[in-house]
């Protein structure tokens, strides 16, 4: 058929009187979803891992305890890579007033390969290099050793003069006990400092940078000797793992609208051939072939799908610039370009969803037998376009193949439905035999008669309903354990190394300035060296590399209590020379309650008896230890104290002044890092906010769609009971009843699925609490019924006209 | 013999309906001449409207055979007998049939879109004149949901005209209508049939119109007889 522009109009008009619209409009939704949330999902994606590069300070880095040795760099440099060395260490620093801990890290000029490294100087000029002769202080130092820009310090055998301010640095580490003040000299300067003994410790470092291919090639050729390690972007970091939630929640969302859309899609598909088979019958009457047939349903198709690329596809790059305004603080100016993969991906699944959903019922249209504009038939269809349906499994299978998630949850909703659905259509069925008005026990015996009819909408309503109410859920979940780990009151202070001596005047002096603080913890470090008697280093858990807390200096605590956030998930806080143990790490080691343990702090051992395990919530910004130590095991032990308070902007002063008062004191501000924190969280918030009330959209309008298209099925029947005699009253009654119950079972039956699948993902998939949502069975039961009032109202009228 | 335009041989036709057979034509022979009009009439229920999708090739005998135009339409398979339809036959049913989607104009360009002419301009001033004829200038862009049934099937009309078929079917064209409007659609069809010459096979219960044909052949127990 040379397609004529009559044929072209006409299939215009056959999507839009024939109900072909709601498919356009699923197909567009499709597309539109999947281009937004991809293209977002790239974005942000790319923005990570640019970030978590620039806080390496370049693509890739070894990490050794021994120089790096020249033989490396000259690999490195052959493989066409840039590299640049770092050398760090801990040493005093002396002003003339003060003296303090502090990390050198000595760098090249070329320092940082990615990342921010802001220096401003005296006459507040920036620069982004450190070079030979130059002393850069981070803002902290200049308070405690109470120095300004242009004094000197001494640096080991060195004396240098202070250039200027750190501003932003890559490679800032977010752990209160190890974080000390650090300075950046030029690696020219090394030497000067005399730093660099044998026995000092000092931590090299080599950044590499190059295209991903040639990183990954030396990565695999090069032999890691011992005391190397390679640092790289995937290790997991807190805002790491918080995007990684967010960007679970997006797939989810995704794959859920897919699922809402690929159900309008079909069922509108289904009610078309339903209504066209007679149109159909008419052509074949008047002559028309099955290819001419075929390229008229192609024609619409390909119109359905061009307005649905041309329309979603615009609509999704809307979408996704809105998706992004909340984000705009955390997203770089020039964003990352995506190309043009998201679009490929919305094609793809538009292609893979579409052709089956449009193409399996309209080969049945082309079935209809031109016999039936005489006399309708019972016709049987053909099977053979079924096996379009393998487009989307494949698809399924090549994506989600190995991850058993995503098929535990189709399948487990697939089994949840069909019980469910059968469980409530019994109810129904039940409560049918009771003594109802005339309008309830009409309705009821109308759902219970057609029983497939019947459960095919229940299984249809409360699938939407639950989709629906998992996406705001999950939503929810999410946002309350964000909000929770970073509660307005968190403490974003650390005081730690307090002596015994000034702990108590340094707790009444934070109590002066009337800042809200925790109780003062003392810290003991100290190793493991025996469990039930036996050396730790005849362990076999010795030897795995996982697990490093036997090889290293871990933090020690005593208490009178227990404190209230950690639970207590075994045992009892009891009983003399005893300890409390963190349940994950009790379990890496194999201890037992009533297990005795031997330490050691200075070369001085002790034991203690296990007495309880503890659960930690090492995510909270509260002072967590693995061992806590009744007050007799350890009391006689030296030890520091730690306290954490909270400061808030305008406190800066006393913060300030606590530092000059004890300038021994380790003062970890993390107000910048925490509102930081929680302004990416307030962002990333908005953002699920509006990708949530995009998907309970997409449901409700499946919903609606689903209702009417159902009781436009009706239209038949009801004329006929109209042209019985039937008042209007009566059979708005019926209809409201059956509809009515329907909403209310399906509602019923989408919150229990709800709460379970919900309970699965929380679980297994998202690891959160999980908690009850009681107000579910009154929301969806009321959310179904009011979507059923507003589709029955709009259609009702015209159900009841009256007859011509 | 050779003026037979079509020619029925003893056929049957038996459906299954709720597990029983029910025989609706019982062995059935009959020739209609080229140019000849037909009625054909029975009772409600006689099996008129089945043996007319027969003669159309809309349908399959059980058993028998039929010739339409010289060639054995009992014996083609779905794709000819619908080649068949589109070159030589025109319809006119009793609900009408227009395509609901399409305006007056389309309705009736339609078969030769089918047919493959896919010139717009000609097919639609052939359209047009037969509109024109059936009293419908000036409605073409109305669609059947604005056209009262008398209109509805005066499109028809002009549909089943426009592609000058050889035979017209005709079942019950006038069961829907008032009796004033199926006067008006009667003359019309009579007319159109005479300018054209057209074979008429024209189902009715109505024995008034019957009359008007040349012959008639009624239905009645699965058998048919020719009245005098
Ligand atoms: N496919 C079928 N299945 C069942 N019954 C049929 C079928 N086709 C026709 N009939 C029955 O055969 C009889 C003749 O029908 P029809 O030819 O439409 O009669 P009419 O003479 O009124 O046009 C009717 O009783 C009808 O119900
Ligand atoms: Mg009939």
């Amino acid at each position: 058929m040379k397609t004529n522009k009559m044929i072209i109009n006409w299939s215009w008009r056959e999507i839009w009187s024939g109900q072909l619209w709601p498919v356009m409009v699923a197909l567009t939704l499709i597309i539109a979803c999947v281009v937004a949330l991809s293209t977002l999902a790239l974005r942000v994606e790319k923005v990570m891992t640019n970030q978590g590069r620039a806080l390496l300070a370049a693509d890739l880095v070894m990490r050794s305890s021994n120089p790096i040795s020249p033989s490396l760099v000259d690999k490195a440099e052959a493989a066409g890579l840039t590299i640049s060395s770092q050398s760090r260490f801990q040493t005093m620093a002396f002003s003339e007033e003060k003296l303090q801990l502090v990390t050198v890290k000595s760098v090249e000029t070329s320092y940082p390969l990615r990342g921010a490294l802001n220096l401003r100087d005296g006459n507040e000029v920036v620069t982004h290099e450190v070079k030979p002769g130059e002393l850069w202080l981070s803002p902290r130092l200049f308070s405690i050793l109470e120095t300004e820009i242009g004094d000197s310090i001494a640096i080991g055998d060195a004396e240098l003069t202070i250039t200027g301010v750190i501003d932003d640095e890559p490679e800032l580490a977010y752990n209160p006990f190890n974080s000390i003040p650090n300075l950046f000299i030029h690696s020219s300067d090394l030497d000067k400092t005399g730093a660099i003994q044998v026995g000092s410790r000092v931590r090299y470092r080599l950044f590499l940078n190059g295209d991903l291919t040639s990183l990954a090639a030396f990565q695999e050729s090069y032999e890691l000797q011992p005391g190397e390690s390679w640092v790289d972007q995937n290790r997991e970091s807190r805002a790491a793992r918080l995007m990684d939630k967010a960007k679970q929640y997006l797939s989810l969302t995704i794959l859920m609208v897919i699922l809402m859309a690929a159900v309008t899609l079909i069922l509108t598909c289904l009610h078309y051939v339903r209504n066209r088979s007679e149109t159909v019958s008419m052509l074949k009457s008047m002559g028309a072939s099955r290819a001419w047939l075929r390229s008229w349903l192609t024609t619409q198709v390909l119109i359905m799908f061009a307005v649905a690329f041309v329309i979603g596809g615009s609509l999704g790059l809307l979408l996704e610039y809105l998706l992004r305004i909340p984000l705009a603080g955390i997203l770089p100016k020039e964003l990352p370009s995506v190309g043009a993969q998201p679009f490929v991906f919305a094609i793809g699944v538009a292609l893979c969803i579409g052709l089956p959903a449009l193409l399996i019922p309209l080969t049945r249209l082309l079935d209809a037998p031109a016999i039936n504009v005489i006399q309708k038939q019972a016709v049987q269809y053909s099977k053979k376009s079924w096996w379009l349906l393998l487009l989307p499994l494949t698809a399924l299978v090549m994506f989600y193949g190995t991850n058993i998630q995503v098929w535990m949850v189709l399948i487990g909703l697939l089994v949840l439905f069909v019980v469910l659905a059968s469980l409530s259509f019994k109810f129904l069925k039940l409560m049918s035999q009771l003594k109802w008005n005339a309008a309830f026990s009409l309705a009821l015996s109308r759902i219970s008669r057609s029983p497939k009819n019947s459960m095919m909408q229940l299984a249809a309503l409360s699938g939407s309903l639950m989709l629906v109410a998992l996406i705001w859920l999950i939503k929810s979940d999410l946002l309350g354990d964000w909000q929770q780990t970073l509660a307005p009151y968190a403490p974003n202070v650390f005081s730690i190394n307090i002596s015994p001596e000034d702990q108590p005047n340094y707790l009444k002096e934070l109590d002066k300035f009337e800042l809200p603080r925790s109780d003062a913890f003392a810290i003991i470090r100290g190793r493991i060296t025996k469990i039930r008697e036996q050396n730790i280093t005849d362990l076999a858990i010795y030897e795995d590399p996982e697990i490093r807390i036997l090889k290293r200096e871990v933090n020690f605590t005593w208490m009178d209590q227990l404190p209230v956030y950690n639970e207590v998930v075994a045992g009892e806080w009891t009983g003399e020379k005893t300890v409390s143990v963190e349940v994950e790490v009790a379990e890496e080691l194999g201890i037992k309650l009533g297990d005795e343990m031997t330490f050691e702090v200075n070369s001085q051992p002790f034991t203690a008896t296990v007495n309880s395990f503890r659960a930690v919530e090492w995510q909270s910004l509260k002072p967590n230890f693995v061992f806590i130590f009744n007050k007799d095991a350890v009391a006689d032990l030296p030890a520091t104290w730690m306290v954490s308070f909270r400061a808030e902007e305008n406190q800066t002063t006393f913060v300030n002044q606590l530092a000059r008062l004890y300038p021994t004191v380790t003062l970890l501000d993390l107000r910048t890092m925490a509102s930081k924190v929680q302004g990416l969280l307030r962002q990333i918030s908005w953002s699920l906010t509006g990708l949530a009330a995009l998907g309970v959209l997409a449901g409700i309008l499946l919903i609606f769609t689903l209702l009417r298209l159902s009781l436009n099925e009706r239209k038949r029947e009801i004329t006929l009971y109209r042209t019985l005699g039937a008042s209007k009253k009566r059979i708005s009654n019926t209809l409201w009843a059956e509809y009515g119950l329907l909403a209310l079972s399906g509602g019923f039956v989408a919150a229990i699925a709800a709460e379970i699948i919900l309970f699965g993902l929380m679980t297994w998939s998202f690891e959160l609490p999980t908690q009850w949502h009681p107000m579910m069975f009154i929301v969806l039961p009321l959310l179904a019924v009011l979507v059923v009032f507003i589709s029955l109202s709009t259609v009702i009228k015209a159900l009841l006209k009256p007859l011509r | 013999m050779s003026q037979s335009i079509i020619s029925v041989e003893n056929i049957t036709k038996s459906v299954i309906s709720n597990n029983n057979e029910l025989s609706i034509l019982k062995g059935i022979s009959f020739n209609i001449n080229a140019g000849e009009s037909v009625a054909i009439m029975g009772t409600s229920g006689a099996g008129k409207s089945t043996l007319m999708s027969l003669l159309a090739g809309l349908d399959q005998p059980t058993s028998g055979k039929i010739s339409i135009l010289g060639s054995t339409i009992s014996t083609m398979d779905d794709e000819q007998r619908a080649k068949m339809r589109s070159e030589s036959i025109g319809f006119v049913f009793q609900n009408f049939l227009l395509i609901p989607s399409l305006n007056a104009l389309q309705n009736v360009t339609l078969p030769m879109v089918l047919r493959g002419n896919e010139d717009e301009s000609s097919n639609n001033q052939k359209a047009k004149a037969l509109l024109k004829e059936v009293g419908l200038a000036g409605r073409e862009t109305h669609l059947p949901t604005q056209l009262s049934g008398g209109e509805q099937q005066r499109v028809a009309l002009a549909r089943a005209f426009v592609t000058k078929p050889k035979i017209l079917f005709a079942d019950e064209p006038t069961g829907n209508l008032d009796q004033k409007t199926a006067q008006h659609v009667i003359e019309l069809l009579f007319a159109m049939n005479k300018d054209q010459g057209t074979t008429l096979v024209l189902v009715t219960h109505d024995a008034e119109l019957a009359k008007r044909c040349q012959r008639t052949l009624i239905i009645s127990d699965g058998q048919c007889q020719e009245s005098a």
